[in-house]
């Protein structure tokens, strides 16, 4: 906690006025007011509340154990996505207190994705969820409502016929699509300094509603695809807002989803698709998810993540949203085993 | 974006900050990291206050906004018509009958809201024939016959006055009419369509595959001019597209193709991945085997296909809900009359064969 004041960033003559005082190290300053500051040292009123910031960020960072660490990971819950193939490559679903890409070509199922954990998070405790509130920042004006109403419909009739004991049927009476609608907040950002003001607004907001645990930016692409010419300003952009994103996702145990383009990479003769925003971006988020057409099916592939496995699982949109593929043939098969019973009996 | 000199008198703004920017300095420099972070988040919220976070229960009763295609099957399919806040791209392959529908909306859009239109006019920028004026005056003698469900009173007098055309030959005079001409109407309230007939057919003539960097900005560019008039007129905004052959499975060739969408199909958009990004809204349509007869007309079926939309299913999507009660969505076959593009419905359809099986 001891800091000698001249490590600090700070012009020479403040300095010395302070050491000329005595006030050697930062333990000295800590206590006193800018007012007190300034009297004592005759420093101006304003550098003295400059020290003062200054001093209060010389914290040294507090360190916890790895088993302390795992304890906490332990009772986090993760965001369940529907699709039981996906939620089991990740380990029970989308992890708390991370940052996920998810890239993929138009119309492959990005925003259905974000819609159906939107929709997800908000579950309650009693069935296995987390009881959040989300925040969506819509980049792309691909946010419809009418399409959260069918998801949210659906996971609610999910809910209702698993409904077993008094504490679930307390919480169904509440769990309505109506209620859904109202724990999700939206913004549309236009380009992409609504987008940076945004990220930075993100600690205020997240104090003013401590419910949310969970903020999707569908696209985080698009508005840093339209007019940049100037690139290594864009991946200086981006890797501050990934940083502030990744800040936000430990310290407040939310998870920040963010949606990516593709675009062509031309090598020699061919050329392939590679997710968009360049090399440096790669890095940027905890987890990548690339979605993609592999013979015609949709696939969902963990392309990187420190604490999953490489794998690919199948999975199909449909009107409930986001679920595994073979659903419809799971369905089938209880729907003619359940008529071969009745005709039976 | 505000001049410095706006955000130099926020009181909340450090007054060495204020003085700086006072001086015209736009870049900051020899200010410690605390105190910038804190002058960026007071500025943050200045650009904030206009973009206000929405609560969606409070748009319950407001239904989304929608431009109906006078069919009912179509509009079933769009789940009520073109969405009003995005652009919607229409591909297919030559005389399948993108430029009729095209058509039939700059009509459509014309009726009052309660008919599924917006009460306004269409503008149409042709880029490479002349405008189908013929076809147009056709469909509009035949109005009565498609639009049978509203009564005369409403119907709109001199359907004709309200479609502007616009001719582009390149891509200079397209963005130049579009930044400009199509702004002025959308901004003085004549018109709250805009249709681009067709988008790929400037980009072809005008570049070769070494140009591709300037074609993509290009690109961008018209993509971007778009969407901004979309959004700030809320206006729907439909591009008609044409196709390019889809390659094989060999590589080398632009493998994003194939990537577009899983049916088999010989064709595929033109113009590439980075339009595609930019587009709401995707539809294909392509010709049928078969034949329609209705009294004493005939049409080769066309299908109307979703390529993809975030709020409509397309035409992949498998069965398999709780809720659906198991039609095909997706995708919808219609004919080509002399009315308009109209959707076969299926129940009509199993009625006639039905009766057909009976004689």
């Amino acid at each position: 906690m001891q800091r000698p004041v001249w490590s600090l960033p700070l012009s020479s003559a403040v300095i010395s006025k302070l050491n000329r005082r005595g006030y050697q190290c930062t333990a000295d300053i800590e206590h006193l007011t800018a007012g007190q500051l300034s009297t004592e040292t005759g420093v101006k009123e304003e550098e003295a509340s400059e020290v003062l910031d200054l001093v209060d960020h010389q914290r040294y960072p507090v360190s916890i154990t790895a088993l302390e660490l795992l304890q906490r990971e332990a009772e986090l819950k993760p965001i369940v996505t529907f699709c039981s193939e996906l939620d089991r490559a990740l380990g029970g679903g989308i992890p708390l207190g991370k940052t996920i890409e998810l890239c993929g070509v138009p119309g492959i199922g990005k925003t259905q994705l974000c819609l159906q954990l939107a929709v997800d998070v908000q579950i309650p405790e009693c069935f296995g969820g987390l009881g959040a509130q989300c925040l969506f920042i819509d980049t792309e004006g691909t946010f419809f409502l009418e399409r959260l109403r069918e998801m949210a419909a659906a996971v609610v009739r999910h809910c209702s016929l698993l409904t077993e004991d008094q504490e679930q049927q307390d919480a169904m009476r509440t769990f309505t699509v109506e209620k859904i609608l109202s724990n999700l907040f939206v913004v549309r950002c236009d380009d992409s300094m609504e987008l940076l003001s945004q990220i930075s607004d993100l600690p205020a907001f997240l104090s003013d509603h401590p419910e949310v645990r969970l903020i999707i930016i569908d696209s985080i692409a698009f508005p840093f695809r339209l007019h940049f010419e100037d690139l290594p300003l864009r991946t200086r952009l981006l890797l501050g807002a990934a940083h502030q994103l990744a800040a936000l996702a430990t310290t407040r145990n939310t998870t920040v989803v963010m949606t990516n383009q593709m675009t062509t990479r031309v090598q020699g003769e061919g050329s392939r698709l590679i997710p968009a925003l360049g090399e440096n971006w790669g890095h940027a988020a905890n987890i990548r998810l690339l979605l993609q057409w592999i013979d015609c099916k949709r696939m969902a592939t963990i392309i990187k993540s420190s604490s999953h496995m490489s794998t690919t699982v199948h999975y199909q949109i449909n009107t409930d949203g986001f679920r595994d593929l073979s659903e419809a043939s799971k369905r089938a098969k209880v729907q003619t085993e359940d008529q071969k019973a009745v005709g039976n009996s | 974006m505000s001049s410095a000199g706006k955000w130099s008198d926020n009181p909340a703004l450090n007054p060495r900050i204020q003085a700086a920017l006072r001086r015209g300095k736009v870049k900051l420099q020899g200010f410690h990291s605390a105190l910038m972070s804190h002058t960026l988040s007071k500025l943050s919220i200045e650009v904030l206050c206009s973009n206000m976070t929405f609560d969606p229960s409070a748009l319950l009763l407001t239904p989304a906004v929608t431009l109906s295609s006078g069919c009912s099957s179509i509009d079933r399919l769009l789940r009520g018509g073109l969405p009003v806040g995005g652009v919607t791209e229409l591909f297919g392959p030559s005389a399948v009958g993108k430029t009729q529908l095209a058509l039939q909306f700059c009509l459509s859009v014309q009726y009052p809201p309660e008919h599924g239109g917006l009460d306004s006019g269409a503008v149409y920028v042709c880029t490479e024939d002349m405008f189908p004026s013929r076809r147009l005056q056709q469909l509009i003698s035949e109005q009565s016959v498609l639009r049978s469900d509203v009564p005369l009173s409403l119907t709109p007098k001199s359907l004709s006055d309200r479609v502007f055309v616009e001719h582009a030959a390149d891509l200079p005079s397209l963005l130049s009419c579009l930044t400009r001409r199509v702004v002025l109407l959308l901004s003085r309230g004549l018109v709250r369509l805009v249709v681009v007939d067709s988008v790929a057919a400037l980009f072809r003539s005008e570049f070769e595959a070494s140009d591709w960097l300037q074609r993509h900005q290009q690109l961008l560019a018209v993509s971007s001019a778009l969407r901004r008039i979309s959004r700030q007129f809320n206006a729907p905004v439909l591009c008609i597209n044409q196709v390019r052959p889809r390659p094989g499975p060999e590589p080398g060739l632009d493998p994003a193709v194939p990537l577009f969408s899983p049916a088999p199909s010989s064709f595929g958009p033109a113009l590439g991945l980075a339009w595609s990004n930019q587009l709401t809204v995707r539809l294909m349509m392509r010709r049928e085997e078969g034949l329609l007869v209705r009294g004493d007309q005939s049409s080769t079926p066309r299908s109307l296909q979703v390529n993809f939309a975030s709020h409509l299913p397309s035409a992949d999507q498998s069965q398999g809900s709780t809720a659906s009660s198991g039609q095909s969505q997706g995708c919808v076959i219609i004919g080509v009359w002399r009315e308009g593009l109209r959707g076969e419905d299926q129940s009509q359809q199993r009625e006639m064969d039905q009766s057909g099986a009976s004689v």
